[in-house]
Formats: C-alpha cells, sequence, structure tokens
C-alpha cells in the first residue's frame, strides 16, 4: 500500500503555529514572562522554519 | 575556377515597418543585432527609469535612422548627413531634453517602484499560500499577485484585529484559536494540506504575541486624555489609557512636601509627566517597544526597563512615578516639546534639578 506523502508546508507550519500558540497560552496563564527579548527570535524561526519548508517542498 | 560572389552590401539599420510599436526603432534594432524586439523593448521600459535615457536614445534614433525601404523598392542611397550637424543636434537634444527627461523617469520610477515591489510582494505571498510561482502569460502573473495582495491585507486585518483581542484581554482566547488553526494544519497536511491557513494564523499569532511580549492592556479607552489636577487630593492612584496620549500636567498642582506616588498605565502611544521644576521625580518604567524620555536622559528600544530614584532635597517635594507602556513612549519633562522639534531645550542644562542626588 502506498503511504501518502504529508504536505511539508502545511505540516511544518502547523507544528510551529502551534508551537507559538502554545508559546502564548503559557504566557496567558503567567506560567512564563514573555517579553520580546524571546518572542521575536521564536517569531523569526517560526517564520525561517515555514520558509524552508515551503522552499523544500518546491524541490523535492 | 572559382566563381566570384558579388561583394556584399553593409547592413544597414533600419526602423522596421512591419514590426512596430511606435516608431519601429525596436524592431530595427532587434533586426539589425539579430535579437528578439521585445528583449529590446523590455530593455528600453526598464532604461527609462534611469533618468530616460532610452526615452532620449528613442528620439535620437527616430530622428537619424531611416525607416526600411518598402517591399521592391530600391535601397535608399546613403544619405550624406553633415557630420557636424548632426553631433549638434544630438547634443541640442541631449541640452535640452535630458533633464526634462531625467526628471520624468524619476516620477515614473517612484510610482513604477513600489508598483513593482509592491507585485513582488503578492507574488511572494502567493507562492507561500500556494506553492504556485508566476506563471503563464502576464494576465496570470498579474492574477497571482493580485490574490497574494489580497491575502496580505487579510493576514494585515487579522494581525491587527488579533492585536486588539489580546489587548482587550482575550489573550488566552486568541492563543486557542492559534493552538487550533496549527492543528488542523497539521491534520490537512495528510490530507492534502491546506497552506491557505499558514500565513492568516500566522499573523494572528505575532499579534498575540507582540500584545503579550510588549504587555500591552487596551482597557481604559482610546484618545487624548489630560489631567490637570489642582492639589495632592485630587490626583488619582492610578491614571490609565487604552491607545492615545495621556498627559498628567503637575505644574500648577500644589504638592506636599515628601512623596507623591502617581501611577501611569499606557498600552499604546504616548505617556507624558510635566512637573514644575521645584519638584524633584523619581521614576521606575516599563516599556515593551518603544522609548523613554526622562529629562536629558533618553533610551529606546525593545524591552525598556528604566529606573532612576534619586532622593529629593531637605524639604523638598518627590513625585515617585511608576509608569508601564506597552508600546509608546514615556516621558517626564517640564515643559511640552513641540512634537515635531527633537533638539534639545533649556531642559538639558536644567534636568531635575530639585533633587539632591540626580
Amino acid at each position: 500500500m502506498r503511504v501518502r506523502r504529508p504536505d511539508l508546508p502545511s505540516l511544518v507550519g502547523g507544528l510551529v503555529i502551534a508551537g507559538l500558540g502554545t508559546v502564548l497560552l503559557l504566557d496567558q496563564s503567567d506560567a512564563i514572562d514573555l517579553r520580546f527579548g524571546t518572542f521575536a527570535p521564536i517569531a523569526l524561526a517560526a517564520m525561517g522554519a515555514i520558509l524552508v519548508a515551503v522552499g523544500l517542498s518546491r524541490r523535492a | 575556377m572559382e566563381a566570384q560572389t558579388p561583394p556584399q552590401e553593409p547592413r544597414r539599420l533600419y526602423r522596421s515597418r512591419g514590426d512596430r510599436m511606435i516608431g519601429g526603432v525596436a524592431g530595427g534594432l532587434g533586426r539589425y543585432f539579430k535579437i528578439d524586439p521585445v528583449i529590446v523593448r523590455i530593455a528600453a521600459v526598464a532604461l527609462l527609469f534611469f533618468g530616460g535615457v532610452s526615452a532620449l536614445a528613442y528620439v535620437a534614433f527616430l530622428l537619424l535612422v531611416p525607416e526600411e525601404p518598402r517591399e521592391g523598392a530600391p535601397p535608399p542611397p546613403p544619405v550624406d548627413r553633415n557630420k557636424a550637424a548632426t553631433i549638434l543636434g544630438i547634443g541640442a537634444l541631449i541640452l535640452i531634453g535630458g533633464p526634462i527627461l531625467i526628471a520624468l523617469g524619476l516620477a515614473a520610477a517612484a510610482v513604477a517602484l513600489p508598483l513593482a515591489f509592491i507585485v513582488l510582494v503578492g507574488l511572494l505571498v502567493w507562492w507561500l499560500v500556494s506553492g504556485e510561482g508566476p506563471a503563464g502569460g502576464a494576465g496570470d502573473i498579474a492574477k497571482s499577485a493580485a490574490l497574494g495582495i489580497g491575502v496580505l491585507l487579510a493576514c494585515c486585518v487579522i494581525f491587527v484585529a488579533g492585536f486588539w483581542a489580546a489587548g482587550l484581554g482575550g489573550g488566552t482566547a486568541a492563543a486557542i484559536v492559534v493552538i487550533a488553526a496549527g492543528v488542523t494544519l497539521v491534520v490537512s497536511a495528510f490530507v492534502g494540506g491546506f497552506r491557505l491557513l499558514i500565513l492568516p494564523a500566522l499573523a494572528l499569532a505575532l499579534g498575540v504575541g507582540c500584545v503579550s511580549a510588549a504587555g500591552v492592556d487596551l482597557h481604559g479607552g482610546v484618545g487624548e486624555r489630560e489631567y490637570t489636577p489642582a492639589s495632592a487630593g485630587d490626583l488619582r492612584s492610578e491614571y490609565r489609557l487604552g491607545a492615545g496620549q495621556l498627559v498628567v500636567d503637575l505644574r500648577q498642582t500644589r504638592l506636599p512636601e515628601g512623596d507623591t506616588p502617581l501611577r501611569m498605565e499606557l498600552g499604546l502611544g504616548d505617556a507624558l509627566l510635566l512637573v514644575p521644576r521645584d519638584v524633584c521625580v523619581a521614576s521606575k518604567a516599563t516599556i515593551g517597544a518603544g522609548g523613554v524620555d526622562f529629562f536629558d536622559y533618553n533610551n529606546g528600544g525593545l524591552d525598556v526597563d528604566f529606573e532612576r530614584r534619586p532622593a529629593a532635597a531637605e524639604n523638598g517635594k518627590r513625585v515617585v512615578v511608576d509608569a508601564d507602556v506597552g508600546m509608546g513612549a514615556f516621558e517626564v519633562r517640564h515643559n511640552r516639546r513641540d512634537r515635531f522639534d527633537h533638539r534639545r531645550g533649556d531642559e538639558e542644562q536644567d534636568p531635575n534639578t530639585a533633587c539632591a542626588s540626580a
């Protein structure tokens, strides 16, 4: 049986966005204190991961 | 004995009769250099944005290059041009037309370059959300760019909506929506993918994230609020505004000796505390993104924490202000500053002088 390959950008984008949402939820519940010093690198890394996934999916 | 071939005539540059958009210059150049005239036309349009060079050259070609002879007609005899007159003509053309064309070229570039940038951004966004690069005819490319710009605008709206929702206390719900969007994307990856959701979900996450990181609280209304208490009894324990300009003017306030505590909370905008010169100011401020302007001191950026605790002079008055600004500026001054005047006034020589130790 042939297994369908997952759509890489959707997979990576979904994981990254769910991760971001979790960080935001932790901040809202005061479990962590989010500041730009931590949020900016996280957001940039998230965007970078999505771009890499889109690029890789085009090459595949 | 070899047959003698007739001497080949030199190639001549003509303006094309059949392949022309305006005067047949690009068609003629294409034929002469054996390249597609479309390339010549694209280069000419591109050079328009570099001071109108191509427009000037086009006019020169139009004036100096003859039109190709009609079918069956003998080639025109070489024109005995007066070289000096030709050079003078081109010189005059450059002198008179050059500045005008440069100005026109710059004006066209001022419109066309941002437009080209917007189209490129639209294409990039559409590539990100659909995986389709620019392909097909001009109509297809324009359609992709328009769709990309549409998605980008929708993302901007979602960013602002997420920002306001989180600022007004809906941060938890927004974070849950972000997680749900992420999970939906992961699930959709195994059934074909739903890339269109990536950017909107990211925009929402960034909007909520900015509010969380800056500590923006938009409760307290929007607009300009100015408070001028007459005495210490009129002072509130806290001055709060969601977004806008918050001004607390203590210059006419009768303040008691010793410490007068004050708290200013602003989500987004400018918080200004005006104090008389005989009052010492101690301050602690937290700014998520923006700056502090405390008399002669200023500092700005992200996650700005500021604290100055000078002691008041003996039997002196001291205002102890605790400020929390999400995004914007916190200013403590003796006088209002002109909005557009960022030069230092006389305060630079007279900063917080009512304190015993600054």
